[in-house]
């Protein structure tokens, strides 16, 4: 057994790589030999993930992606537990689905962030996703439960159709932000483009955001500023449209 | 034994197992956590009469809470497992729910034993409530007129020990509540510790039963009453016009035995003749903290 497992990228893609084999949990049981003959889906052939990764150290569910592997997708697809860390930028459908764990994005990630499969109604229902830099579109998407973080900017409709759960974004966040969203909550600290079936509530300093970026700074080693932490957010209900549950808070200064 | 000349009588303190809870108030200022940490643990002295015993542990800092405000440490004291959800929720609902900017916390997070606190106040909101999971604990955001009310969801709950004490014989009142006072500084703040009565201090410590009254589960402990002295069995020496007693409940007995070594040799001044302790024998509780051997 490993304190970590650490995949390094050894030859590029020619293709879209599918790697949503790659989960932190599902190392748990495996040696290096059995990782690398996990199947990944190589431009639209079956390969082995060992044709793309050299594997170093097995059985543990703290995982390590060196490199940028922007294009391979799925990353973290159906994650139940465990770390897993990618020291770049991803693909799309990182964390596809997944009900547990943490996945870390040092760089970008591309669209659907913890989202659904394709006809799923619903996407991730648990874990933790940070993202450094900037994700594509849908984040956060259909989410049931558990914490997308963008630290950088998010794309389009985000959080679109949550049913609970939470979507931080430091950055700027693109149009259709919580459309159709049900429950659960986005919180934008920069300009958020809202639908117009939000309406606003109220200015306040809701405790779970602080509670919430404390523990980002404290667990996860997130850098947030103070003004975040105490200061006061707009409120937003909505999706009106939806059952309106939800809440857009956007920050509105010390 | 002598401390300062004050004697330190061969006999112990006989403690109960209760169940215990730790609840952490934040405030936006410590005033408002205080304030409702008084009004939770007012009116909870004794499980005689209260059915609970509760009280103000430490102040904590805006670095020691989860939210980062100032807070206050709130011990909470039951005899069995079912009442203590029950005076917690009524108790939390009626004095942190209503009390302006604060917010409760588990204090016992490790603890197997889940108490369902939040999760019982969350109906006050209506069907507005909405929850949040962080770090792996579920919060409950209930809607109020000021902004939102912030709550966690269970509590942990552990067995703790109700009723460590020492009582203080003096010569006079003055002389046995300077040295109460003493003793109680000397204690407020220790870790796992609280002190339920007023003050910190008890003027009337009670024996079980009554000699009289038979419905009366607790009546005066009349051996040591200095008025009756000359018709009772007394239990104070010559020279002892005053009496005061100072009751500790904690989360474990090593917590209860710092907080006697503290207190106990603070309460050793001018004026006072000896240190004792109530017990019954040995038969009903099974905690015994034994004065001299704690000062050893």
């Amino acid at each position: 057994m490993s304190d970590a497992i650490t995949l390094t990228l050894a030859a590029q893609p020619d293709h879209v790589l599918v790697a949503d084999c790659i989960a932190a949990n599902r190392f748990l049981g495996l040696d290096a030999k059995q990782i690398a003959e996990l199947p990944v889906v190589h431009g639209g052939h079956v390969a082995k993930l060992g044709d793309f990764f050299k594997v170093r150290g097995e059985r543990s569910s703290v995982v390590r992606i060196e490199g940028d592997v922007p294009r391979v997708d799925a990353i973290g697809a159906g994650m139940a537990g465990g770390e897993l860390t990618i020291e770049g930028s991803v693909g799309r459908d990182l964390g596809l689905a997944i009900s547990g764990g943490r996945i870390e994005v040092r760089g970008n990630a591309g669209d659907n962030v913890g989202g659904a499969l394709p006809g799923a109604a619903r996407g991730m229902t648990g874990g933790e996703i940070i993202v450094r830099g900037n994700a594509g579109d849908e984040a956060g998407a259909r989410m049931r439960r558990g914490l997308v973080v963008v630290m950088g900017d998010g794309g389009r409709a985000m959080g679109e159709g949550m049913i609970a759960g939470t979507v931080l974004v430091f950055g700027k966040a693109g149009p259709g932000a919580g459309r159709f969203l049900k429950r659960g909550s986005i919180v934008a600290l920069a300009a958020i483009d809202r639908p117009g079936t939000f309406r606003y509530a109220c200015t306040y300093r809701p405790p779970h955001v602080g509670l919430l970026l404390r523990y980002l700074r404290g667990r996860a080693d997130v850098a947030v500023a103070d003004r975040f932490l105490t200061g006061r957010y707009e409120r937003y209900s909505g999706d009106l449209a939806e059952l309106g549950k939800g809440e857009i808070l956007q920050w509105a200064g010390d | 034994m002598k401390i300062n000349g004050v004697t330190i009588a061969d006999t112990f303190a006989e403690a109960f197992t209760m169940r215990v809870a730790r609840l952490v108030i934040t405030g936006r200022t410590g005033k408002w956590a205080r304030e409702a940490a008084t009004k939770l643990t007012g009116f909870a002295t004794s499980v005689i009469g209260c059915k609970c015993e509760a009280g103000i542990e430490r102040e904590l800092t805006p670095t020691e809470t989860p939210d980062g405000r100032p807070g206050i440490s709130v011990l909470f004291l039951t005899m069995d497992k079912a009442s203590l959800p029950e005076q917690l929720i009524v108790r939390v609902g009626q004095t942190v729910l209503t009390c302006p900017t604060t917010a409760c916390f588990d204090g016992l997070p490790d603890a197997p034993d889940r108490l369902a606190i939040g999760k019982a106040l969350r109906v006050f909101a209506d069907g507005f409530q909405a929850s949040k999971v962080i770090g792996g604990k579920r919060y409950w955001r209930l809607p109020v007129m000021e902004g939102e009310f912030l709550v966690e969801e269970t509590f942990g709950m552990l067995k703790g020990v109700g009723g460590g004490n020492f009582l203080i014989l003096a010569e006079d009142a003055d002389a046995a509540l300077a040295a109460a006072e003493a003793a109680v500084a000397a204690m407020t703040g220790l870790p796992g510790v609280i002190l339920p009565f007023p003050g910190g201090v008890v003027r009337s410590g009670s024996k079980v039963g009554s000699k009289r009254y038979k419905n009366m589960v607790a009546t005066t402990n009349d051996p040591f009453d200095p008025t009756l002295r000359a018709i009772t069995e007394t239990a104070l020496p010559d020279g002892v016009n005053s009496v005061l007693e100072i009751v500790l409940d904690g989360t474990d007995a090593p917590s209860i035995e710092a907080a006697m070594r503290a207190g106990i040799p603070a309460a050793c001044r001018p004026g006072v003749n000896s240190i004792t302790a109530a017990n019954f024998g040995g038969k009903l509780g099974p905690h015994h903290f034994h004065l001299r051997k704690i000062l050893a």
